[in-house]
């Protein structure tokens, strides 16, 4: 058999660690471990950088991921106990970009994978919430017209303001289920209309083009210079991860979140984080409502939030360092989305360096390597006192840290 | 620069000079600000919403890059407050986080410091400096440049040096010299007493003491015109003119303006030798360091080592005092590193110019490709980083290790450094490591940073 054929494109969570960031991908790499570590990850799996730099390298897919694929999506199914595309109880899963180093924003992701005319009608039987199911659909072709089919996201986002002022509304939330279903139809016929052919309603055609337009999300003008201004190398290819949906806006009892085991602005101990009811992820990152602190989060599910403290524990001994983690909660269930090794600040980088050791979970030694000299070049200059009030007129290159005035 | 709270500039980019140097002085500097439009007519500028004039306050965040219109309070560093004067003085008046922040800093800090091999030395031409760095931890001077101390209100009496036309003129105005470089000596070995100063003797080319041709040649001409007397300044422009250079960076400079302008050299390092005497009478502990810069041949050294060593004793038999200086070189040209083995039986210590020897390598002037093509150079990829902010280290790291190898296999005993903006980068103190460097200098501001990457470089090779 030649050699090629035997390439393993595919890495169930439960197959990868957190070293095989080349592989699998900062993202897919702490997926993998934290499902080894026994901790509430939605069933997925992950396609490597190498699937990526062989499809990048000839603009094609490699033949055998296809198979793959096939194999890993069916065994999906049956973990998850739903099949893709289900018209009665359709398994939903999200296409995430994820790289060896952190490119935040900078690529593709496309959720909500499966739903189509039928799957939607047993989305909103299940989950017994027919708006959350037509809202739901809209995403998804939303979000596939524009990362998949090169659709100016501002179409959909003119005929959604349409819909609104129709009925005389303002908030997306007074859209009903009626109205998100026509909201649907408008969207389809403008897929048809710009991108010259109808939403693809097979759910593996879905998976396989948004599978496609994550790669090449590797190589936007936008991502090539994020990582010339990183110096990430433009060769290692992002992984993409394909993870089981589960959904923070099925009700009160359902919300999303983002924690830090330390706070990573200052390096205080104890934990950090912010929690939105009823929500997905996205509106946690968009700030359009105000979130609660995690003391709040505990109050309203206390279940949920000593699970969620014990995984955070787990996490930072594991880790042996501070840890960003998001969750969601559906329906009273907790889910880890994700986690890493957390980015902050030059002064909390010394304080949690040393506290650890302190601690007794890492040596001096390793704390000296978990700070840099950029760091402590950064925590020599004075800054601006954060709380004054000022009126910022430009943003120039930052060429050599400290505040001036004069 | 000297006089500015901060640097904006409207051009540029990260490792154009003025960054380099604002980085140098630890002055805060947001540069390439394209939308800020400056009228030098008008005395004005415009950035997004805001005008403001000359006199006007503005504010700029080295950090962010952010530009704000009017006063904005700065909060003091506990940590730089902590690097200058100590633990007791940061915990003064700081609340219990900050207190914890700089307890880490010293913790950290000072495990770099027990386990590094690499020295940090700093790069200081003014005893102030020195005082500075060592406070800030250096453990003595790499490269003082003594091409300062004839600048300011001394520019006319290196200009009598110049423009000399006989020896006994030459001999006067070198003598009016001497005794202020002495002081300045005095100063700068007085703050690093105990502690190692090499000081580089003379290396610009003559011509940038001098004012600029234009300028003059338009004095002249107007003197001219008006039948007025104008002798100096023909005297000048006709030595402007003489020492004019197509590519002054490859001209008449270092070893060689010691070998060719008799005495220039002489008078430094008699200045240098005295300093070192009354430091002596003092009760002190200068340790000297002398080195030549710019040197490209085994001979240039051993000529100019023979008259220097001559001074040397003579002084110290005027005083009846017993003193040695090592002689060193700089390594900045590739002919110095390829033939490494050679200089180094007449050297007893090598430092890197890397930046000299980046530029002289790589065949392209500092100035040029940050202002041409250096934006181009990164766009295709030629360049990852510029290679006077990071050492090449395939290119010309490869040159240290040559000279570092057949230099140490000549002479065992021999003394190896790096000064220049390397010194006090992460990456290349790391390199430096690796290769086997005694130490790094750089400048005052960077002295805690090189601190910490030599410990954090020892822990890298493990």
């Amino acid at each position: 058999m030649p050699r090629t054929s035997r390439t393993q494109y595919i890495y169930p969570f439960a197959a990868g660690n957190k070293d095989q960031k080349d592989l699998l991908g900062g993202k897919g790499a702490n997926l993998a471990e934290m499902t080894n570590l026994g901790l509430p990850v939605p069933p997925g799996f992950t396609i490597t950088t190498e699937a990526c730099r062989s499809y990048l390298s000839g603009q094609r897919m490699p033949p055998q991921l296809g198979v793959q694929l096939t194999k890993a999506v069916r065994e999906l199914e049956d973990d998850v106990g739903r099949d893709l595309g289900d018209p009665k109880d359709p398994l939903l899963v999200s296409v995430r970009s994820g790289a060896k180093f952190s490119m935040p924003g900078m690529m593709d992701t496309v959720l909500n994978i499966g739903l189509n005319d039928e799957s939607v009608h047993g989305l909103a039987a299940i989950s017994d919430d027919a708006r959350f199911a037509w809202d739901s659909y809209r995403r998804l072709i939303q979000m596939f017209g524009d990362t998949v089919l090169d659709i100016d996201g501002r179409v959909f986002s003119r005929a959604f303001d349409a819909a609104k002022e129709a009925k005389g509304v303002e908030s997306d939330l007074d859209l009903d289920a009626d109205d998100l279903e026509k909201v649907v139809a408008t969207y389809k016929d403008l897929v048809k209309e710009h991108a010259e052919q109808d939403f693809p309603q097979d759910p593996r055609t879905q998976l396989d083009l948004a599978v496609r337009a994550v790669f090449e999300s590797w190589n936007t003008e936008r991502a090539r210079l994020y990582r010339r201004r990183e110096r990430i190398p433009h060769d290692l290819g992002t992984a993409v991860n394909i993870v089981t949906m589960v959904f923070g806006n099925l009700g009160e009892g359902s919300g999303t979140g983002v924690a830090f085991t330390r706070d990573p602005a200052t390096g205080r101990t104890g934990v950090y984080g912010d929690y939105l009811a009823n929500a997905q992820g996205e509106d946690v990152v968009a700030g359009i409502r105000n979130t609660l602190s995690l003391e709040d989060f505990g109050e309203l599910d206390p279940k949920s939030y000593r699970e969620l403290r014990r995984s955070m524990r787990l996490l930072e001994t594991h880790y042996r360092d501070l840890c960003d983690i998001e969750f969601t909660v559906e329906r009273g269930k907790l889910w880890m989305l994700q986690t890493r090794v957390g980015k902050r600040t030059a002064a909390a980088a010394f304080r949690i360096a040393v506290q650890l050791v302190d601690e007794q979970l890492i040596t001096i030694d390793e704390a000296l390597q978990r700070v840099s000299g950029q760091q402590l070049a950064q925590l020599m200059f004075p800054h601006f006192d954060a709380s004054a009030e000022r009126q910022r007129l430009i943003t120039g290159m930052a060429a050599s840290p400290g505040a001036a005035t004069g | 620069m000297i006089a500015a709270n901060g640097i904006l500039t409207s051009r540029g980019g990260k490792t154009s000079h003025a960054a380099v140097v604002a980085r140098g002085m630890g002055k805060t500097c947001v540069v390439g600000a394209e939308s800020l439009l400056i009228d030098e007519e008008a005395r004005t500028a415009r950035a997004g919403d805001g005008d403001f004039a000359e006199g006007d306050v503005i504010a700029i965040d080295g950090s962010t890059g952010e530009v704000f219109l009017g006063d904005v309070p700065v909060v003091p560093s506990p940590v730089a407050r902590y690097l200058d004067e100590g633990l007791d003085a940061a915990f003064a008046d700081a609340d219990a986080e900050t207190s914890e922040l700089v307890t880490s800093v010293h913790r950290l800090l000072g495990h770099a410091d027990d386990i590094r091999r690499l020295r940090v030395r700093t790069n200081a031409d003014i005893g102030e400096d020195a005082a500075r760095a060592r406070n800030l931890g250096a453990e003595g001077v790499g490269l003082c440049r003594t091409e300062h101390m004839f600048l300011g209100d001394r520019r006319p009496l290196i200009e009598r040096v110049i423009l000399a036309d006989s020896e006994d003129e030459r001999e006067a105005a070198f003598e009016a010299l001497r005794p202020l470089q002495r002081d300045d000596f005095v100063d700068l070995l007085e703050a690093m007493d105990g502690l190692p100063v090499t000081i580089r003797l003379l290396d610009p080319p003559l011509h940038e003491f001098l004012p600029d041709r234009t300028e003059i040649a338009v004095r002249v001409a107007v003197a001219r015109e008006r039948d007025e007397p104008a002798d100096d300044d023909e005297r000048l422009l006709a030595a402007v003119e003489r020492l004019h250079e197509a590519n002054p960076m490859l001209g008449l400079r270092g070893v060689r303006l010691g070998l060719v302008v008799p005495g220039l050299y002489a008078l430094q390092v008699r200045a240098i030798a005295e300093a070192a005497v009354r430091r002596l009478r003092d009760g002190g502990e200068p340790q000297v360091e002398v080195m030549v810069p710019l040197v490209g041949s085994w001979m240039e050294l051993r000529l100019v080592r023979d008259e220097l060593e001559a001074v040397v004793a003579e002084v110290a038999a005027e005083h009846d005092v017993e003193l040695r200086f090592p002689i060193g070189t700089m390594i900045e040209l590739p002919r110095a590193a390829l033939t490494a083995a050679r200089i180094a039986e007449t050297a007893d210590f090598f430092s890197f110019g890397t930046n000299d020897l980046t530029q002289t390598t790589w065949g392209f002037s500092r100035d040029d490709v940050e202002a041409e093509f250096f934006a181009a150079y990164l766009d295709k990829g030629i360049f990852t980083v510029s290679p006077f902010e990071t050492l090449d280290a395939s290119g010309i790291g490869r040159l240290v290790e040559i000279a570092t190898a057949e230099g140490r296999n000549a002479r065992p005993a021999l003394k190896l450094g790096v000064c220049g903006e390397h010194g006090g980068d992460p990456e290349s103190v790391h390199f430096f490591h690796r290769v086997g460097l005694d130490y790094v200098s750089c400048s005052p501001f960077r002295v805690p940073v090189a601190r910490l990457e030599a410990g954090r470089a020892v822990l890298e090779n493990d």
